[in-house]
């Protein structure tokens, strides 16, 4: 596992941290914008924007090269994605003291749990992702992670944003 | 020095004469190390893999739906020539390609080093077929599987009864303790971080010797999404299915056979997997416990929550085997 940016929240601080969770789709998008839009005017709140990389299975490819330029492309991928969405909190009044960034490369085997995982040892009380949209059929053989979340989540609030 | 130096052909010649692996011994043989191009392999070359000469024999096919008799060329009957067992040698072959099921793409790739992972986990588990693997002198990753006499699952399985309801009432119990044993060795897979990979009713074997149901080819991956299982489970919640109904239920039939029935028959009672199968089979067969239909429902269009681990599968199946025993009054 690694991180681009940023961990666990120093001891002393206090303030509200929320965990906004994003890939590159749409609901994403959404997700960060609604963030934006509604918690904007909260001084109290620290926001942690979490993307993870979910390792492929190794016999995917061929040489451990090719694994390793895939992830190098996918963290790239990440770090800018987290870069656009740390500015568009930034213009609904999220300035860059409060929101931190963090890409994490790692084997899962729930996206959900490791989101999850993230939200427990960063100490977040509320985690944001957004719904994918996804059709039923999709649910039966990808499963969905928003509602993985909204079951396993016991320790915090969840919002999931349509 | 190459593996197959340390054997000349006279050698060969004599380990074949002991082992009566071939009754008219071949006029040249030819010694290999090299499987790369595995199209050039040829009946009666002899591979040499971890110091044991194999005499290669003929392909293995394919024998499913519509494929039957298609030609594997990366898989070889062999006879290992130092105890003159049959063995199955699956020689390094990359494919990947996608799967549609449902209307839903799977990103699928086949992966010599995940079988061989495999067979190294399952060392010893009755459930499972077993074997080694070894490099070639190119370093390709080859499986050596012990050769498993017997019959599909599948065929062997559902032959019982004079028709369904005798079937399910005098044979079902035994079917499903049965499956029971190969959802708990899917099971074990998962538990250690591996999937099957490419579960179907035809790729478990009836081992005629022991009497086992065993898994067969671990080569399969897959792409997952949030759930790391939910591609093998549908393969079981299909495999379940069918046992149950004591083969697929289709459409076409019923509505040719039982019209009143497929007249009741909604879009919801059919697998999600398979929209031409019926899944919920309580509607065709009125004797199935609730306990067993709830499971198949989990399969099906209408579901509205789906199996994320075999533990949650194997934990309803249990009410279902309690209740199936009861109406059946019969254990196994």
């Amino acid at each position: 596992m690694s991180d681009s940016e940023g961990a666990a929240r120093a001891p002393d601080d206090i303030r509200r941290h929320l965990l906004l969770a994003v890939d590159e789709t749409e609901g994403s998008r959404r997700a960060v914008m609604f963030v934006a839009d509604f918690f904007g005017a909260y001084q109290d709140l620290a926001v942690t924007v979490l993307s993870i990389v979910a390792e492929p299975p190794e016999d995917l490819f061929r040489t451990a090269q090719a694994r390793q330029e895939w992830l190098e492309t996918q963290r790239r991928s990440r770090d800018a994605l987290c870069a656009g969405y740390r500015a568009i909190l930034a213009d609904g009044g999220l300035g860059d003291e409060r929101v931190r960034t963090r890409v994490v490369v790692r084997r899962v085997v729930s996206l959900g749990d490791a989101i999850l995982e993230e939200q427990e040892q960063l100490r977040c009380c509320i985690v944001v992702v957004g719904r994918r949209k996804i059709t039923h059929h999709e649910e039966f053989l990808l499963g969905s992670t928003s509602n993985r979340i909204l079951h396993r989540a016991s320790a915090c609030a969840v919002l999931v944003v349509e | 020095m190459a593996a197959s130096a340390a054997y000349t052909e006279e050698m060969v010649r004599g380990l074949l004469a002991r082992s009566g692996a071939s009754q008219r011994p071949p006029e040249r043989i030819r010694l290999i190390a090299d499987t790369t191009d595995f199209f050039g392999v040829e009946s009666d070359d002899v591979l040499v893999l971890d110091g044991t000469p194999y005499l290669i024999r003929n392909y293995e096919r394919e024998g499913r739906f519509g494929l039957d008799d298609e030609p594997k060329y990366w898989v070889r009957r062999a006879i290992d020539l130092l105890d003159g067992s049959t063995r199955v040698l699956k020689f390094e072959f990359h494919e990947e390609f996608e799967t549609r099921i449902g209307g839903v793409s799977i990103r699928r790739f086949r992966s010599p080093r995940k079988e061989a992972r495999i067979l190294d986990l399952v060392r010893g588990q009755r459930h499972f077929m077993q074997g080694r693997w070894a490099l070639d002198g190119a370093g390709n990753n080859v499986r050596i599987l012990e050769f498993i006499r017997g019959r599909r699952y599948d065929q062997v399985a559902v032959a019982a009864g004079d028709d369904h309801e005798d079937f399910f009432h005098r044979h079902f119990p035994a079917v499903l303790e049965d499956f029971v044993g190969l959802v708990r060795a899917i099971k074990f897979l998962h538990d250690r971080g591996e999937k099957h990979g490419d579960i179907r009713r035809d790729h478990i074997i009836c081992d005629r010797d022991s009497g086992v149901n065993r898994w067969i080819d671990f080569d399969y991956d897959y792409v997952h999404g949030e759930s790391l299982f939910s591609f093998d489970l549908q393969g079981l919640g299909n495999i379940l299915i069918f046992l149950a109904g004591r083969g697929d239920v289709l459409l076409p039939e019923l509505r040719r056979e039982q019209p009143a029935v497929h007249a009741r028959l909604t879009r919801d009672d059919l697998s999600i997997a398979f929209n031409h199968r019926v899944a919920n089979l309580q509607k065709v067969f009125p004797y199935v416990p609730d306990s067993l239909n709830r499971v198949l429902l989990h399969f099906s269009e209408g579901a509205g929550l789906f199996y994320d681990a075999a533990d949650q599968l194997l934990e309803d199946l249990a009410a279902a085997q309690a209740d199936v025993t009861a109406a059946t009054g019969r254990r196994t």
